[in-house]
């Protein structure tokens, strides 16, 4: 990694780290109750304290030339800070800003609300039931999305099926769980603002703020530093509202919003989801039929939930061959915090139930679980229940390869007394963005440097580090000489996000793009110094000559000093393109499929259900790999981020209250839980395309885990985290099928 | 907001300081447990009075009749220190099993037993151990046993003006074993689910004194005298570790919180009761 050493030196500056002259903090008033009205709200002796620069409240929006209350990515229904009513607890009511914590704090305290509370609603499928309360007047089944896929007749495949499985599986609201908080800085020259911020999409939060506070994009600048994490978290519009917000009323000066671990808990979550999976299959192991119903809890807000519960129908299926298929996606609201992509979105959660219900299919055949699998399992060319051709996958190798690195074939190891082992295996494939776009610049100066300008956020995965690699070589200049300006809106060209493993690809593909422009144009410079045309000049190692006169070479540097010029710079841009139909699910999900798979050894103690992992290996399909040593940290990396809500991970509340909101109750994997052999596989095919794989090996860890624990001590656990209690309990209860 | 800081160098100016702030003073030892609350705005105190300064209460000596181990002496001392590890191998065990490495540096043993959190290793061994603590106040010096220490959650016997200085491990004659064992039921580096400390003496293979305490599954740490006592008078075989496992799942009336329900806990207790005492009984045979 290009900054490793400053990482390791902790030199790397956050938005946290940022200081500004005059610079305030901010402090957010937060609703104590689940749901309810706000009778009043008064906060007139708050501003009046010392050290208190500015209090925003509801009453600030919605004025003439004030900015708009409501915003959302796809559903304008979440408030600035609540108007009237508030829908989970931790929602924003007011912010103060002040020239310390001291003050915000005290400031908030003199801040005097009157709630009345109302029934509130928590579980998907019973925020759906016709008796639940409401949560947003205009939905008042709080569905808020429906996404669908119909492929073929499942009736008749389920009527043509031998067996008929059916069942359900749960996955808990939990945490991105990044180090860094989400932190924001914000000023107001004027009319413009400035906002620095710990963001996975610059040009989205622009967009937004841009239309809550109604100017033009070019008003408003955001700069992005390099984040502590993302995970998904940080993929949408997230406290910059308050804290842009708060920030205009403060006669220019500079804002900082940095949440605490509990607040950062009530802002952004991982969704809950109940699945209801189905499948019809024949005694020879082929599947005639699958249905799959998922109710997604969606949180108080629907936020990016709609896209997100769209993209998640053909997530939700799995790389198999079957006939018929039909996919229900419902995106619900509760009173909790509104939820957002996590790493391996959605597919985190559906790959959960599709490949724990493979095991189950494959035990009531008595069939290897890898060889079902095998049996049932695409191939390039073969067709998708949404209607398009499968290209490039390589499913059946990444399962194959990381049963290999297990030593799938070699006898199982025997149990000692209370300590049972088990082995499983999974496997996923997730679609990333259909229709988006990434830009970039490239720079080359006559001292030969090359720069990248991106907005790409570099947030510990590389992102870089691999773009500099691909610059490097795409043009033929030596690493040391790249450098990279990152994302900033009034310098960097427009990226959609930096999510959905799709940096190295797109990102990848607009400079190789750019590259090629750059080439040309150095073409162009070097013609009339070799007196040849451009197109019969050659670019190779970092030269350009004519072929005629090999030995006559110029450097860039050269061409550009004998041109006359202090820099070439051009513009690339990629972008992808399908998308499916709403009602069908038909069309083309993805530009390319994310592939990945896990196999491990687990040992589970019958006297405590405490489960142990052994081994795990783990295998990607990157396409071409860029950089090895990061790519395989991605794949390690999964594993270990994936056993956190394998077996770990879970937000609890009480009546809506949250009961863990810190990192000492709810529980990450520690390091000691790693397993003691961890292997890992990236495999490549020639002249692929970059694929993304900073989320592929993590979806399998659940599954593969749960499917282990069945083999070791024969029950089945179908709700997330598999808790040592759950195992134990399942024991105790006796073998499932 | 922010509290007042002061650093006294002797028991007595601490004693004085405390007394000075009254409601509003704490005092703060190793401050792995209080600055988690000050953070979480849990505590708000006008004065905190750190006892960091006080070289008395810091090292391990031992006499004839017990072990005395100074109350700010931290986690890794008490872990480490040759005297602990050769007479009471389970209180260095489970001082190295707390948190990790950056806490048990830091974290105090005096500390520990003053927060009185639940979900903690060292009160369950010391209990065990019959261990008392000395408490220093205005009004004079008292020792207090551990079985009358710990009242409830975050409780203890102390009263608001008196300071924790000292624990006291009594000696015991003849050969004694003791084992910790501690269940995380989450991950590696997770407060216990169940902890359960075991000391048992043994004549010619016969057990002549146990003591068991169960920790972390219930309000406070437990004894069972009725429970320990089956086993005194006869070798510690299965069928009488069984009997006391039993006992103790029966006799604790267990809690639930993220780390397990109450049924999980009192299944936890079964187990590792009985896996604790088979660690004294095989080293004891």
């Amino acid at each position: 990694m290009l900054d490793a050493e400053a990482r390791v030196r902790g030199e790397v500056a956050y938005a946290v780290d940022l200081e500004l002259p005059d610079m305030l903090v901010a402090a957010v008033l937060r609703s104590p109750i689940p749901h309810g009205r706000i009778v009043e709200l008064e906060a007139s002796e708050a501003i009046s304290l010392p050290g208190v620069v500015a209090v925003l409240t509801a009453a600030d929006f919605d004025r003439p030339g004030g900015p708009s209350l409501l915003y959302g990515a796809i559903i304008p229904d979440q408030p600035v800070v609540a108007k009237d009513r508030v829908r989970y607890v931790g929602e924003p009511v007011a912010v103060v800003a002040a020239v310390d914590h001291a003050a915000a704090q005290a400031a908030l305290a003199a801040i005097q609300v009157e709630y009345e509370e109302e029934p509130a609603t928590y579980d998907p499928l019973q925020a759906m039931n016709s008796g639940a309360p409401a949560i947003h007047a205009d939905h008042p089944d709080n569905l808020f999305v429906h996404g669908k896929l119909r492929h073929g007749d499942v009736d008749r495949g389920f009527g043509e099926a031998d067996e008929v499985i059916e069942e359900t599986y749960t996955s808990p609201l939990a945490q991105q769980a990044s180090l860094e908080p989400h932190t924001a800085v914000a000023r107001w020259q004027a009319d413009r603002l400035t906002i620095w911020t710990g963001a996975q999409a610059p040009y989205t939060v622009r967009g937004a703020l841009q239309r809550i506070f109604g100017v033009q994009p070019e008003d408003v600048r955001v700069i992005v530093p390099p984040l502590g994490g993302g995970f998904g978290g940080k993929g949408h519009v997230r406290i910059e509202p308050l804290v842009a917000a708060v920030a205009r009323k403060t006669g220019g000066r500079p804002v900082k919003l940095s949440l605490s671990r509990a607040e950062e808990f009530a802002t952004v979550t991982k969704h809950p989801v109940v699945i209801k999976i189905k499948t019809g299959f024949r005694r020879d192991g082929s599947l005639t039929a699958r249905q799959v119903t998922l109710y997604w809890g969606g949180g108080a807000y629907a936020d990016a939930s709609p896209g997100l519960i769209r993209a998640s129908v053909p997530r939700a299926v799995g790389p198999y061959r079957i006939s018929a298929v039909q996919v229900d996606a419902f995106g619900v609201y509760t009173n909790l915090p509104p939820s957002a992509a996590y790493r391996g979105a959605m597919s985190s959660q559906t790959t959960w139930a599709y490949e724990s219900h493979m095991d189950s299919i494959a035990a009531r055949l008595g069939i290897d679980p890898l060889e079902f699998r095998e049996r049932n399992m695409l191939h390039s060319g073969e067709s998708f229940c949404t209607g398009e051709t499968m290209h490039d996958v390589h499913f059946s190798e990444c399962l194959r390869a990381a049963a290999a690195g297990l030593g799938w074939d070699r006898p199982k190891t025997r149990d000692s007394g209370r300590l049972c082992r088990g082995r499983g295996l999974a496997v996923m494939m997730k679609s990333t963005i259909p229709r988006s776009v990434s830009e970039c610049r490239l720079a080359l100066d006559a001292d030969g440097v090359l720069t990248l300008y991106t907005s790409t956020v570099e947030m510990g995965q590389g992102a870089h580090t691999a773009l500099a690699q691909i610059a490097s070589e795409a043009v033929g200049v030596e690493l040391e000489k790249v450098r990279i300006v990152g994302p900033d809106t009034a310098v960097t060209p427009y990226d959609a996000t930096t999510s959905a493993s799709r940096s190295t690809s797109m990102m990848g593909g607009a400079i190789l793009d750019a590259a090629e422009r750059l080439k040309d144009r150095l073409r162009e410079a070097a013609a009339p110094i070799v007196e040849v045309e451009p197109t019969a000049l050659v670019i190779a190692g970092g030269e350009i000559y004519d072929p005629a006169s090999a030995e006559d070479r110029l450097s860039y540097a050269e061409t550009l000093e004998r041109s006359d010029l202090k820099s070439i710079e051009v513009a690339g841009k990629h972008s992808s393109q399908g998308g499916l139909d709403p009602e069908t699910g038909q069309g083309v999900a993805t530009p390319h499929w994310h592939q990945g798979a896990g196999a491990c050894e687990v040992e589970v103690d019958i006297e405590t259900g405490k489960v142990r992992v052994l081994r795990y290996h783990s295998a990607s399909f990157a396409g071409r790999v860029v950089n090895p040593s990061l790519a395989r940290l991605q794949n390690d990396g999964n594993v270990i981020f994936g056993m956190g809500p394998a077996l770990l991970e879970e937000m609890a509340f009480d009546q809506g209250q949250p009961v863990n909101p810190n990192l000492s109750d709810y529980m990450l994997p520690s390091i000691l839980d790693a397993p003691e052999e961890l292997g890992s596989e990236l495999l490549e095919s020639e002249a692929a395309e970059f694929h993304g794989i900073g989320e592929m090996t993590l979806p399998p860890v659940a599954p593969a885990i749960a499917n282990a624990v069945f083999d070791a001590v024969g029950v089945r656990i179908r709700d997330l985290p598999i808790t040592s209690e759950r195992v134990l309990r399942a024991i105790k209860e006796g073998p499932s099928g | 907001m922010s509290a007042e800081f002061t650093r006294p160098e002797s028991i007595e100016a601490a004693v004085e300081a405390l007394g000075e702030a009254g409601d509003e003073g704490k005092l703060i030892a190793g401050g792995t447990a209080l600055a988690l609350m000050l953070r979480q705005r849990l505590i708000a105190p006008a004065v905190l009075i750190s006892l960091d300064g006080i070289q008395r209460l810091t090292g391990v000596s031992s006499s004839a009749d017990d072990i005395r181990i100074g109350a700010m002496t931290r986690l890794r001392q008490v872990e480490a220190s040759p005297e602990v590890r050769r007479a009471i191998p389970a209180l260095a065990a489970a001082c190295g099993e707390v948190g990790n490495v950056r806490v048990r540096n830091q974290a105090t043993l005096g500390g520990n037993l003053a927060e009185a959190d639940y979900a903690s290793d060292p009160p369950t061994v010391l209990l065990a151990l019959d261990a008392s603590v000395r408490a220093v106040s205005p009004a004079g010096e008292r020792q207090i046993r551990l079985s009358d220490f710990f009242q409830g959650f975050y409780t203890t016997a102390l009263g608001s003006g008196e300071i924790l200085t000292e624990i006291l491990i009594p000696r015991r004659p003849g050969t004694r074993r003791t084992a910790y064992v501690k269940y995380r039921s989450r991950s590696s580096e997770d407060r216990p689910c169940v902890g359960v400390a075991a000391v048992a003496a043994f004549e010619d293979g016969v057990c002549s004194e146990l003591g068991v305490a169960v920790g972390a599954a219930c309000e406070t740490p437990r004894r069972i005298a009725d429970v320990e006592a089956l086993a005194v008078g006869q070798p510690l075989g299965e069928s009488v570790i069984r009997d006391i496992a039993e006992g103790y799942a029966d006799g604790i009336e267990t809690l639930e919180d993220l780390r397990g329900s109450s049924w999980y806990r009192t299944e936890m207790i079964r187990v590792f009761v009985r896996r604790a005492l088979e660690e004294v009984a095989s080293v004891g045979r």
